[in-house]
């Protein structure tokens, strides 16, 4: 009766590979090729990279409405519908997310979320009114989140990869309590800034910046742990994920990005001392000086964002699996001044549009290649997605993008 | 009988295989090249519609049928039902204008009239002495940074402006928690200010700028102002409130642009900044009537304090504080009644 209905039209894969254009994997076909389903037998196994066609479908006015409703009930239910919202949202964007054809699923729960969202405010108001009101009590809690951060840390990291899934088989995550310790505190430099910190809140200012600038300098080695942390404890099919970036690298786009900005914000606090005088007006002139500087926080930022994503991305492998990530900073700084300015001037109606053709343009600049079959991910034990989303039940939630 | 073309996923491989779901009476039959599996509709469970994207099915032998959505999956066992009453929301553009009116009318309504009688009932409950505590801690800080340091005054001049204080604040129900401190200050220049907790400070340059004692009290009475409607603590919580709500509302935005979510921020705390100023010269216009000065002296202050500095036309929208000439006029006319 039904039968056939509402053909899929599954993305087209494009085949970099040195083979003909008719070799491809099973897993690259469209959904409506029949052929090819034997991937064993298949002639472009073990032969060069082919690519995994990555598409993301999502569209503005479709995600519109999903935003503005769950935004909505959010604010009506003061808050309690967030978590509810948040799997709304993940779903749209993972099952709008193919690849080779197949959708990405999300399984979260909200009830976990919602659960994770209350532990997590309750945690945020303590340090709050510890560090606004109950002096005595500052040093307590920055311990006390000191120690629950690595366990935050594997638990989001876990919680994301459980409930993400492709065809049928979750991500896992064995990354553990003592490994994110490690990625976290190692050469004690991030405890000494926390330190730092709890010292400057008594007044000793002093503490606090020689803290900051040995922390900055240590910052990308930092980001390196953490996303190799991050990376290397996430599996599918039983393989591991393999992180090759290093600190140094990382170290190369932030200390050019410091550059960028004092290319900029050095000759404007000249030019300010030079001109400035006392019977200016003060609030104008220190708009028509901060505007530049601002700019070139924006130069930088796009290319942190650019530059950093590109290294972790093309440094990760999965199995077989090789990404090559080309976001370029001239994209992003586009991309985030049309952004900003069409949110400000449609009173954030136009934020649904800007998060698509983010995700879009992400999407866009990232490939995907895999040598050999696909047979190589195995499912450890044939049990359904559906089981696995069902035995949430002690979960903090927590995005950490990589 | 009804059947829908798709894919099969075994959960062991990533692998596509192309499949047929079969459904006649409570039977549901798939097919998958050689595999060929009947349910009981009762165990199936199709994934929560979003959008227009394809609905998953979960297969009681743990294997998964993907394919394009239909009225019919509704039909069928939910994985989450309570997110199929959103996704119908979602789907109505009726819905999203209504969810427009909705949030405006929200953010309007609270932003004007349920947060600030929030903030007061809150503040009514937290004891004076956490205020204080959060008072003490900006003093001692202040005094450690040398942005105050000791008053260069001498006492003939310090002295009447401090009886004058102790007049204003005699009869009311707080006036043990009030401190009154005269500091020099290089940063704060011609300042006087109210920090939570009762604590006032006036600076060596506010107390020369004023030409009488008359002037200084009018000032004290507005800082009074501040402290008795404890706008230091509504501030915060209007604060801390509006940053919630902000971040919230633009979280999907955040990682796009920080300026974009900072201003909306920073013109609503303007907004209620200036509603504490004027909530502020209305007590001081009341109090220094009820002790026999006139409001006419705040008004000769503030026209003073306004010829020393122009204000470019965009900074009076952005001022905190409303603008000196409305403030004299509104003390001549309290002083006038």
């Amino acid at each position: 009766m039904d039968q056939g209905k509402k053909p899929i039209t599954g993305p087209l894969t494009v085949d970099t590979g040195s083979s003909e254009g008719t070799a491809a994997t099973a897993f690259d076909q469209p959904f409506h090729n029949p052929q090819n389903i034997d991937t064993a037998s298949d002639p472009a196994a073990g032969r060069g990279p082919m690519e995994l066609a990555l598409f993301f479908n999502g569209r503005s006015r479709d995600y519109f409405r999903i935003w503005i409703v769950n935004l909505c009930l959010s604010l009506v239910t003061l808050g309690i519908f967030s978590a509810w919202a948040k799997v709304r949202k993940k779903r749209y964007m993972y099952s709008h997310t193919t690849l080779g054809g197949t959708p990405f699923q999300y399984l979260a729960r909200p009830e976990p979320i919602l659960k994770g969202r209350t532990i997590a405010i309750a945690g945020f108001g303590l340090y709050y009114i510890s560090s606004h009101f109950i002096a005595f009590l500052f040093p307590f809690v920055m311990v006390a989140g000191m120690v629950a951060a690595p366990w935050v840390l594997s638990r989001s990291a876990g919680f994301n990869a459980r409930y993400s899934a492709f065809r049928n088989m979750t991500f896992h995550f064995d990354g553990t309590y003592w490994e994110a310790f490690k990625a976290l505190y190692a050469w004690g430099i991030v405890p000494a800034f926390v330190v730092g910190m709890v010292l400057s809140s008594r007044g000793h200012m002093a503490t606090l910046g020689v803290a900051s600038v040995v922390f900055s300098f240590h910052f990308p080695w930092f980001l390196r742990r953490i996303k190799a942390y991050i990376v290397e404890h996430t599996v599918y099919g039983g393989k591991k994920g393999e992180f090759a970036a290093t600190g140094g690298q990382f170290f190369g786009v932030y200390f050019t990005s410091g550059l960028i900005v004092a290319a900029i914000a050095v000759p404007m606090t000249i030019i300010a001392t030079l001109f400035y005088r006392s019977d200016n007006n003060a609030e104008s002139f220190a708009l028509i000086v901060s505007l530049p500087v601002y700019a070139g926080y924006v130069i930088a930022y796009a290319f942190v964002k650019a530059r950093s994503g590109n290294i972790s991305w093309n440094n990760i492998r999965l199995g077989s699996l090789e990404f090559k990530s080309t976001l370029r900073t001239g994209d992003l700084i586009k991309l985030y001044i049309s952004n900003a300015i069409g949110i400000i001037f449609s009173l954030g109606l136009l934020i649904p549009w800007a998060v698509i053709r983010t995700i879009r343009y992400r999407a866009e600049q990232m490939r995907v290649m895999h040598t050999g079959s696909l047979t190589q991910f195995r499912g450890s034990e044939k049990r359904s997605v559906a089981a696995a989303g069902a035995e949430a039940i002690d979960i903090f939630d927590l995005d950490i993008a990589l | 009988m009804t059947s829908f073309e798709g894919h099969y996923f075994d959960g062991l491989v990533p692998e596509n295989a192309q499949a047929q779901l079969a459904f006649s009476g409570d039977i549901a039959t798939l097919t998958a090249g050689s595999i060929r599996q009947q349910f009981d509709v009762g165990r199936l469970r199709v994934s929560p519609r979003i959008s227009a994207s394809e609905r998953f099915i979960f297969i009681p032998d743990g294997g998964q049928f993907l394919c394009a959505d239909h009225a019919f999956f509704d039909r069928l066992p939910q994985e989450s039902w309570s997110e199929g009453i959103v996704a119908w929301l979602e789907e109505r553009w009726w819905a999203a204008v209504a969810c427009i009116a909705v949030v405006v009318c929200m953010l309007v309504v609270g932003h004007y009239y349920g947060l600030p009688a929030a903030a007061d009932r809150i503040v009514d409950v937290i004891p004076i002495e956490t205020e204080q505590a959060l008072g003490k801690q900006i003093t001692q800080w202040m005094e450690k940074e040398g942005w105050v340091t000791a008053s260069q005054l001498d006492p003939d001049t310090l002295d009447p402006i401090a009886e004058g204080f102790e007049r204003l604040i005699e009869d009311l129900p707080g006036r043990n928690a009030y401190q009154l401190r005269f500091h020099a200050s290089s940063i704060f220049g011609a300042n006087a200010f109210a920090l939570p907790g009762g604590t006032i400070i006036v600076t060596d340059d506010m107390v020369n700028l004023s030409e009488s004692t008359e002037e200084m009290l009018a000032v004290l009475a507005h800082e009074i102002g501040h402290v008795e409607e404890r706008h230091a603590m509504k501030g915060l919580l209007q604060q801390s409130v509006v940053a919630v709500v902000i971040t919230a509302i633009t979280s999907d935005a955040s990682t796009l642009s920080a300026a974009v979510t900072g201003l909306p921020m920073v013109l609503a705390q303007m907004k209620y900044s200036r509603k504490f100023e004027t909530a502020a010269d209305d007590f001081a216009f009341e109090l220094l009537k009820r002790k026999g000065y006139s409001p006419a002296a705040f008004a000769t202050l503030m026209e003073r304090l306004a010829g020393q500095q122009e204000i470019p036309s965009v900074m009076k929208y952005l001022s905190s504080h409303p603008l000196s000439e409305q403030r004299a006029r509104r003390a001549q006319d309290a002083a006038g009644e």
